[in-house]
C-alpha cells in the first residue's frame, strides 16, 4: 500500500501515488497506462462518477506518472465551484500555461486537472471548450465531475469519457482494514460493515470516519460509528434522508435541525448535500433519482425565493416520505 | 388642584441644580431666552409629570392638541377620559368636536 | 375576503405623515436619519404591537431614500440578511451617504423582534445583538414589542432608544372614519368607537375587525360590533392554530387568517411545526407541506414592501389547512414555534471558515465546499478528541482557527 509518511489526514497519507499502487480500477488504468504509451496522442479525460472512488487519484497518478517527482510544476489544480467564475479558470490557464511551456522531457503539453466541472453553467462551459482548443498545443485537460450528463456535448465529444463506479463493499472493507492495521488501530468488522454502509460507495468518507473514529482511542467498534455517524453532518444528511424516506417524517426533520444548528449550514448548502448523497444511495434505481432530483431541484429554488428555508426543507422531506411510500420501499 | 401645560412651552418655578439636571435627563428642554420649558424626549414622560407635579407641588396634567382644527383642549374634556392609557399625557389627539362633526371631518379629508 | 386587498395593506401608510400618533416618536427617528454624525449608530422602537414601529421604518427609510435590510433573528431570513451585512467593503456605497440628497443610494439594517432573543440566553441574549450592532456597516434600527424594557436596558449603550404608545381611541376613529369615506362604508358612529375601544391601541387590529365586520355589507351598525371579543395576541395564536387546522374548506381557513391578529412569520413556522400532527398520511402531509412552502415563497416575495402579494400568501396558507378536512382529529399543539438561530454567522467566521476550508482544499486536492462538508465535521471531532493533534500543523491552523473548529457547536 502506497504510503506519504508526511502527510496526516489519512485519505492523502494512503492516496495511491503511481498508477500500479491504485488497487481495483483494473481496467480504467490499462487503459490509461496505453494512453500514456505515447503522451504525444493523450486526448483530454473526462473522469465521471460519484465522489470519493478515486477519480483525483488518478488524476494526479497521472501527473506523477508524466512528470516524475516535479510534477506539480506541470501540473494545474483547478476547483470549478471555487473559481469566482469562466474568467478567473481563463486567466489561471493562460498564466499556467504561459510557464510551463514546453512540457517536461516527451511530455510535449502541462496537465490542467479541472474538478467539479457540472457545477459550470452552459455559458461557462461553452467558453471552457475554447479554452480548451486555444491551449490544446500546450495543455491537456483532465475534466472531473459527478455527472457526466451535466458535460455539454462539445466538450464530452473532445474526451475519453473514463467512468468511475462505487467500489464494492468487500473492498472498502479491505482498503479500512489494511488503514487501519497500518495505523495500529483495533477495527472490528462490524464497525467497518458500519461505516462501509453509511459511506455509500464512497472511500474518502468512509477513510475519514475511519480516522475520526480512531480518534476517539481504543477499539473501534459500533458504538463509536455511531458516534461518529450521528456527530459528522455528511452521515447525519444520509440519516435524514434514510428517515424521511422510511416514512419517519418527525425523525428527519429533527435531524435537519441539528445539522442547520451545528454548522450554522444554510438551505442551500444542505439541499446541494441532499442531492450529492441521494446520487450516491445504492438503494436507488437511477429512474428514482432522477425523480428525486427533480423534486430536489424544485424545492432548491424555491429555497432561494422564499423567506424560511427549514419550512422549505421541510417540504422536501414531506416529499422524500411520500416517494418511500409509493415504492414500498424499506430501508 | 390641577394644573393644566402646554408641552410646548411651560413655566416652572427655579429649582436647584439636581433637580434641573434630573428634569433635563428625563427629557425636558430649556430655552433660557425665554425661560419656558419644552418636552423633547417622550420615552419617561410618566415619571417627568411626575417629578413636575412635584415641583409644582400640585397634580398636572398637559393640554392636547388636535390635529384637525389646531386647537388646544384638555383631556377632561373628552369621552373617552377614564379609557385611555396615555390621558393627560402630551400627545396629539383629535378634539371631541372635530370627531363628531360630519361636515368638518369632509372638508378635512379634502386636503388629501 | 382574500378576493381583494387587505385593508392594512391598502391602507398601510406610505408616508411618514400618514401614520397616526406617536408624533414625538416620528420626530425622534426622523432627526436619527437626519443626523450625519450621530452618536449612537442604532434605534430600539419600543412598545405595543400594531401602533406603527415598522410603519414608519419602512415609511420613514423610503422618504429618505434607503433600501432596508430586514433580519428577524428568529427565522432563517436572518441568513440572507448576514450575508448582505457581511459583504466586504468595497461592496457597499460608502457608509455616510444619508444625505436625502443621496436617494435610493444607502442600506438600513431593520432588525424586527429583538425582544425575543434578548430575554434567551441560549440565543446569544442582548450580547448577540449589541454585537450586531457592532459588526453591521450600516446603521441599525430595531424593535421589540416587549414592555419589559429592563431586559433591554443594557442595549441603552449602542443604540438609541424610542418608545411608542398605544394609539388613542380619538385618533383610531379618525382613521377608520377616513376609511369608511374611502370604501364607502356607511358607518355609526358608535360601531366605530366600539372598534376602537376594542382594539387597544392597536391600530392593524381596529382596521381588521373594521374589515371583517363591515366589508360584505358596505354598512355598519353598533349590533354587528357585539361580536368582537376582547385581543390577547398569546391566546389568539393558539386559537387561530387550532381553528386553522381544524377548518372544513379553503374559504373558512382563509376568512379566519385574516380576522386574525397573528403575527404571519410566527404563524406560517407553528404551521409547519404542527403539519406531521396534523396529517399522519405521507401523501396528504406531502400536499400539505407543499403549499406551505408555496406559502413561505409569497412570503419571502412579500419582503418588507410588497404586501399587495399577501393574499397569495394566505390562499396557499388555507389550501394547507384543507388538504384533507375529513381526516382531521384533535391534537396537542406546538407553540411556539421551533427556531433556528444563525446569529452566530457573523462575516468574521464565514471568513475564517473560508480560511480553514481553503487549507484543507490545498492539502487534500479538493474545493472549498467538498472540504467544508466532508472534511471540517470530520476534522472537528478529531481535534476535540485529540487535543495537540499533528493535524495541526500540517494543515497550518492558526490557534484561532483551531479554536473556532473546537468552538463550532449547537446552536
Amino acid at each position: 500500500m502506497a504510503v506519504n509518511e508526511e502527510a496526516l489526514m489519512w485519505v492523502e497519507k494512503y492516496r495511491p501515488k503511481n498508477l500500479n499502487e491504485v488497487v481495483d480500477l483494473h481496467d480504467i488504468v490499462e487503459s490509461l497506462k496505453a494512453f500514456m504509451k505515447n503522451p504525444k496522442t493523450m486526448p483530454h479525460l473526462m473522469f465521471a462518477g460519484i465522489p470519493g472512488t478515486g477519480k483525483t487519484t488518478l488524476a494526479l497518478c497521472i501527473a506523477h506518472e508524466l512528470f516524475g517527482p516535479t510534477w506539480k510544476n506541470f501540473t494545474l489544480e483547478l476547483n470549478a465551484s471555487d473559481e469566482r467564475g469562466i474568467d478567473t479558470v481563463r486567466e489561471r490557464v493562460k498564466d499556467f500555461s504561459r510557464y510551463s511551456r514546453s512540457g517536461f522531457g516527451n511530455v510535449p503539453f502541462a496537465l490542467i486537472i479541472l474538478d467539479e466541472c457540472d457545477q459550470m453553467t452552459g455559458p461557462a462551459q461553452t467558453a471552457l471548450r475554447r479554452i480548451m482548443e486555444t491551449s490544446s498545443r500546450t495543455s491537456r485537460f483532465i475534466l472531473i465531475c459527478n455527472q457526466s450528463s451535466k458535460i455539454i456535448e462539445p466538450i464530452q465529444s473532445r474526451c475519453a469519457i473514463f467512468r468511475f463506479s462505487k467500489l464494492d463493499k468487500q473492498a472498502m472493507k479491505e482498503q479500512l482494514q489494511c488503514i487501519a492495521k497500518k495505523e495500529k488501530v483495533n477495527l472490528l468488522p462490524e464497525a467497518a460493515e458500519r461505516i462501509v454502509d453509511y459511506s455509500e460507495g464512497d472511500l474518502r468518507h468512509a477513510i475519514n470516519a475511519l480516522q475520526t473514529a480512531a480518534a476517539y482511542g481504543g477499539v473501534v467498534d459500533e458504538k463509536t460509528v455511531s458516534v461518529v455517524v450521528g456527530e459528522a453532518s455528511p452521515m447525519q444528511v444520509q440519516k435524514m434522508i434514510r428517515k424521511a424516506l422510511f416514512g419517519d417524517f418527525i425523525e428527519a426533520r429533527k435531524t435537519m435541525y441539528e445539522i442547520m444548528g451545528s454548522y450554522g449550514f444554510s438551505g442551500s448548502e444542505i439541499i446541494r448535500q441532499v442531492q450529492r448523497e441521494i446520487f450516491k444511495m445504492s438503494d436507488l434505481t437511477p429512474e428514482q433519482k432522477a425523480d428525486l432530483s427533480n423534486v430536489i431541484g424544485e424545492y432548491d429554488y424555491r429555497l432561494t425565493q422564499g423567506a424560511n428555508s427549514d419550512i422549505q426543507l421541510s417540504a422536501l422531506l414531506a416529499q422524500f416520505a411520500k416517494f418511500g411510500k409509493a415504492i414500498g420501499e424499506t430501508y | 388642584m390641577v394644573i393644566v401645560l402646554n408641552p410646548k412651552e411651560f413655566k416652572l418655578p427655579r429649582v436647584e441644580k439636581e433637580k434641573f439636571v434630573l428634569l433635563i435627563r428625563l427629557g425636558l428642554d430649556y430655552n433660557r431666552e425665554l425661560g419656558l420649558f419644552s418636552i423633547k424626549n417622550y420615552n419617561n414622560i410618566e415619571k417627568l409629570i411626575d417629578t413636575v407635579s412635584g415641583i409644582l407641588n400640585t397634580e398636572v396634567v398637559f393640554s392636547q392638541t388636535c390635529i384637525r382644527c389646531g386647537k388646544d383642549f384638555p383631556c377632561t374634556d373628552c369621552k373617552y377620559n377614564e379609557l385611555c392609557t396615555t390621558k393627560d399625557l402630551p400627545f396629539s389627539c383629535v378634539c371631541p368636536k372635530c370627531l363628531t362633526d360630519r361636515k368638518q371631518f369632509e372638508e378635512y379629508l379634502e386636503k388629501f | 375576503m382574500s378576493n381583494d386587498l387587505l385593508w392594512v395593506e391598502k391602507y398601510r401608510p406610505k408616508k411618514i405623515e400618514d401614520i397616526v400618533g406617536n408624533e414625538e416618536a416620528k420626530a425622534a427617528l426622523i432627526e436619527w436619519l437626519k443626523n450625519k454624525r450621530r452618536s449612537k449608530k442604532a434605534v430600539l422602537l419600543y412598545g405595543p404591537p400594531g401602533v406603527g414601529k415598522t410603519a414608519l421604518v419602512n415609511a420613514a427609510s423610503k422618504g429618505f431614500g434607503f433600501s432596508i435590510i430586514e433580519m428577524n433573528a428568529s427565522d432563517s431570513r436572518s441568513e440572507k440578511a448576514i450575508n448582505e451585512v457581511a459583504k466586504p467593503a468595497t461592496s457597499y456605497v460608502a457608509l455616510d451617504n444619508f444625505s436625502s440628497a443621496n436617494k435610493g443610494k444607502g442600506n438600513l439594517l431593520f432588525l424586527d423582534e429583538v425582544d425575543g432573543i434578548a430575554g434567551n440566553e441560549d440565543r446569544g441574549g442582548v450580547g448577540a445583538i449589541i454585537k450586531i450592532v457592532e459588526e453591521a456597516r450600516v446603521p441599525v434600527i430595531m424593535a421589540a414589542n416587549d414592555p419589559d424594557i429592563d431586559k433591554l436596558r443594557p442595549l441603552k449603550k449602542v443604540c438609541l432608544l424610542i418608545r411608542f404608545h398605544q394609539i388613542r381611541i380619538p385618533l383610531i376613529i379618525a382613521l377608520l372614519q377616513k376609511i369608511c369615506l374611502l370604501e364607502h362604508v356607511k358607518a355609526e358612529f358608535e360601531a366605530l368607537e366600539r372598534i376602537a375601544q376594542n382594539s387597544k391601541g392597536d391600530v392593524r387590529s381596529a382596521i381588521n375587525d373594521l374589515q371583517s365586520l363591515a366589508e360584505e355589507n358596505h354598512a355598519l351598525i353598533l349590533q354587528d360590533t357585539m361580536a368582537l371579543t376582547s385581543r390577547n395576541k398569546d391566546i389568539s395564536m393558539d386559537d387561530t392554530l387550532r381553528g386553522f387546522f381544524s377548518t372544513k374548506s379553503v374559504t373558512e381557513a382563509s376568512s379566519l387568517l385574516s380576522r386574525s391578529n397573528v403575527d404571519y412569520d410566527e404563524f406560517i413556522m407553528s404551521v409547519g411545526d404542527n403539519l406531521p400532527r396534523r396529517y399522519s398520511d405521507p401523501e396528504e402531509l406531502a400536499a400539505a407541506y407543499d403549499f406551505v412552502s408555496q406559502a413561505d415563497v409569497f412570503r419571502g416575495r412579500i419582503g418588507t414592501e410588497n404586501w399587495h402579494l399577501l393574499k397569495y400568501f394566505f390562499n396557499a396558507l388555507s389550501r394547507a389547512s384543507a388538504v384533507a378536512p375529513e381526516s382531521y382529529k384533535p391534537f396537542e399543539l406546538i407553540s411556539p414555534p421551533i427556531r433556528i438561530i444563525t446569529l452566530f454567522w457573523t462575516k468574521g467566521k464565514r471568513t475564517m471558515l473560508d480560511g480553514i476550508c481553503g487549507k484543507i482544499g490545498a492539502q487534500c486536492h479538493v474545493s472549498h465546499s467538498i472540504a467544508k462538508h466532508d472534511f471540517v465535521p470530520f476534522i472537528k471531532i478529531i481535534l476535540q478528541n485529540t487535543k495537540s493533534s499533528s493535524l495541526i500543523p500540517w494543515f497550518k491552523f492558526t490557534p484561532e482557527e483551531v479554536d473556532f473548529l473546537l468552538k463550532m457547536n449547537r446552536y
